[in-house]
């Protein structure tokens, strides 16, 4: 299937990662219009941090760019296919998009390697590879102690590492973070921002960050800014 | 080292999780096949031994009234069906359940004294009645249920009987049977001149043809020189007769309703679960999960309700089953076999109970977006 607006190349390997065009979300049948028209590149690799107050459209903008939803109008591009059609979604987010949560979204029922390996559980991997790939992933954020342990029995910190974890488990292109340090105080806030700003280094992966910590956005190499859904730099 | 998680043992955890909630379900379901594996099993059992009584006494085809419920047929047309080539014997009876002592009942037959049929028994002691007297045999596991033996008096609907002899016969529902002379019981069942049905033995299938035809044709002679009658090959008979049409039916009506009840268990269990767990869904189906592998979760947690419930069930169905087997009041119609395959079958539908009662559930799960399930609240 080839559109105009991709030039018939569904892959291409010099264009933008990703791409958003003309994105508009609206819920409650329109009453609300979270995001008004966002066109948006960023490119393989890219460390991009996403600002803006609060109910801006900031989490919004995340989910459509991480196949969690999707747009009223417009549309995402992945590698110049459009997601939803081109892409399946599922297969989008389990293959190419590692996603962390504000509030951890940890399964209180298993164990931390646990935890890491369900992500691996709809891949079609053996099961002695999903657990030692979860070990390696876990001893990589500081937490080899720690593995057994249930998140209830873990501090805030250590549950986002796992969480980190769990989001590299299917070793993603897209590292989506959405507020990753919200509920962290300032150094455990510090820690987990070099560990992610270090696996994507390392990596070559392509990180958005969605923050309202000025510190963190500003440390970014590119900072894009939203207010009333609409990108304003 | 990490403990691996497997898609069964993540399946495994959300039940253990709610210890209770599955261990009442779990109660339901095991209730529900036990009931099946049971009553079921009782009343195939039931017409197991109809089988085999028709097999040792040699009988080939039961010619009944077409009217299934009680059939009564004149005692005289037994000339006319031996007029049927291919019939070497024909014997006239009557069966009918009565109570013998207000705990006992028993399987009461009436038979010519010159019947086929008695040549199948082994007489343990006494001897055979005669044609026109009040004389019984007794069935030997009836006997010593009832405590009496050759020349005891025994009292049938209000007649006094005298017991001319005890026998061993092929199956257990003889064993537990009550045989007299046609003639009394034709008194004793109000049935004057009348029989229920005529047992008839062929002549030997001639050389070549398979003995299911040659059966298959001897009845539709007979039903053609009897209308109103039918013929039964034997083994068909065993299952139409009413008493094991009547067991069967309430057998499966009985386990059908507890079999519900057990579903609808797991139904509302694995129901709730979903709706618990809609904000874990959505973290699942945000770490790639596709929708069918939710339904494969959810089917594969009632599954295993539906297993070890069948599993528990069938345990305790087969633990009955036994137990009956020794009762005296039921040892008679039951063996103490039970076929593997049986079990195996009851254990199946157990595991199909699962899958059907988590069917709507898992749907349900799959059906929401990712997105509306991690904003559940
Ligand atoms: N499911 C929904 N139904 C109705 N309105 C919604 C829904 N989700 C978001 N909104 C609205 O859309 C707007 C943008 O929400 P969004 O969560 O993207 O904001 P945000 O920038 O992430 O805010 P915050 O910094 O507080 O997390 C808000 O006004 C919010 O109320
Ligand atoms: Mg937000």
């Amino acid at each position: 299937m080839s559109s105009p607006l991709n030039g018939g190349s569904p892959i291409s390997t010099s264009g933008p990662i990703l791409e958003a065009r003309g994105l508009v979300k609206s819920y409650d049948e329109g009453r609300v219009e979270a995001l008004r028209g966002v066109d948006l590149k960023i490119d393989a690799g890219e460390y991009a941090a996403i600002s803006g107050p609060s109910g801006s459209g900031k989490s919004t903008l995340l989910h459509l760019l991480g196949g969690l939803d999707t747009a009223t109008q417009g549309q995402v591009f992945f590698n110049g296919s459009v997601l939803g059609k081109a892409v399946d979604l599922d297969t989008y987010r389990s293959r190419q998009v590692g996603f962390i949560f504000q509030a951890f979204y940890l399964l209180p029922t298993l164990r931390a390697a646990e935890n890491v390996q369900v992500a691996m559980l709809a891949l079609h991997e053996k099961a002695n590879h999903r657990a030692e790939r979860a070990a390696a992933l876990l001893e990589e954020m500081g937490l080899g102690t720690r593995m057994n342990h249930f998140p209830n029995q873990l501090s805030a910190g250590e549950r986002q590492r796992v969480a980190i974890a769990r989001a590299l488990a299917n070793d993603p292109t897209l590292l989506l973070a959405d507020e990753p340090t919200g509920n962290l105080d300032s150094v455990n806030s510090a820690h987990i921002m070099d560990l992610l700003c270090g696996i994507r280094e390392q990596r070559g992966m392509t990180m958005i960050v969605v923050t309202h910590e000025n510190d963190i956005a500003n440390a970014a190499p590119r900072h894009i800014r939203i207010r009333d859904g609409k990108i304003e730099s | 080292m990490a403990s691996q998680l497997s898609f069964t043992g993540f399946a495994w955890k959300n039940l253990w999780r709610r210890r209770l909630r599955t261990l009442l379900t779990l109660v339901g379901i095991t209730m529900g096949i036990g009931a099946f594996v049971a009553l079921v099993g009782f009343s195939r059992a039931f017409e197991h031994e109809w089988m085999r009584m028709y097999t040792s006494s040699g009988i080939d085809i039961a010619v009944v009234q077409s009217n299934l419920l009680s059939s009564s047929i004149d005692e005289s047309l037994a000339t006319k069906i031996s007029a049927v080539p291919d019939v070497a014997q024909v014997a006239p009876m009557i069966f009918n359940l009565m109570d013998l002592t207000p705990e006992v009942n028993a399987l009461v037959y009436g038979w010519r004294a010159n019947s086929y049929e008695l040549d199948s028994l082994t007489l343990l002691s006494g001897h055979r009645f005669h044609d026109g007297t009040q004389e019984i045999l007794l069935g030997d596991l009836l006997a010593s249920n009832l405590g009496k033996k050759v020349g005891d008096m025994l009292s049938i609907q209000g007649t006094n009987f005298t017991v001319a002899g005890v026998f061993h016969g092929g199956s257990a529902l003889e064993a537990g049977s009550v045989i007299m002379p046609l003639d009394q019981m034709q008194i004793v069942a109000g049935m004057e001149g009348k029989v229920t049905a005529f047992h008839v033995k062929l002549r030997a299938a001639p050389a070549g043809e398979s003995y299911d035809d040659y059966v298959k044709q001897a009845s539709a002679a007979i039903e053609a020189v009897l209308p109103g009658t039918r013929a039964f090959p034997a083994a068909e008979r065993a299952a139409n007769n009413q008493i094991v049409a009547l067991a069967h039916s309430v057998a499966w009506g009985t386990s059908a309703i507890a079999l519900l009840i057990g579903i609808l268990g797991i139904a509302n269990t694995m129901a709730m679960s979903v709706f618990e767990r809609t904000r874990e869904i959505g973290i699942l189906r945000a770490l790639g999960w596709k929708g069918r592998h939710v339904i494969l979760l959810i089917l594969a947690e009632a599954a295993a309700l539906g297993f070890v419930g069948g599993l528990v069930g069938v345990g305790v169905g087969w633990g009955t089953l036994r137990l009956l087997s020794t009762l005296p009041q039921t040892a008679s119609v039951v063996s103490a076999s039970v076929s593997p395959s049986y079990l195996l079958e009851s254990l199946l539908i157990a595991i199909a109970a699962g899958l059907l009662a988590g069917a709507y559930p898992a749907w349900r799960g799959a059906r929401l977006s990712p997105m509306e399930a991690l904003r559940y609240e």
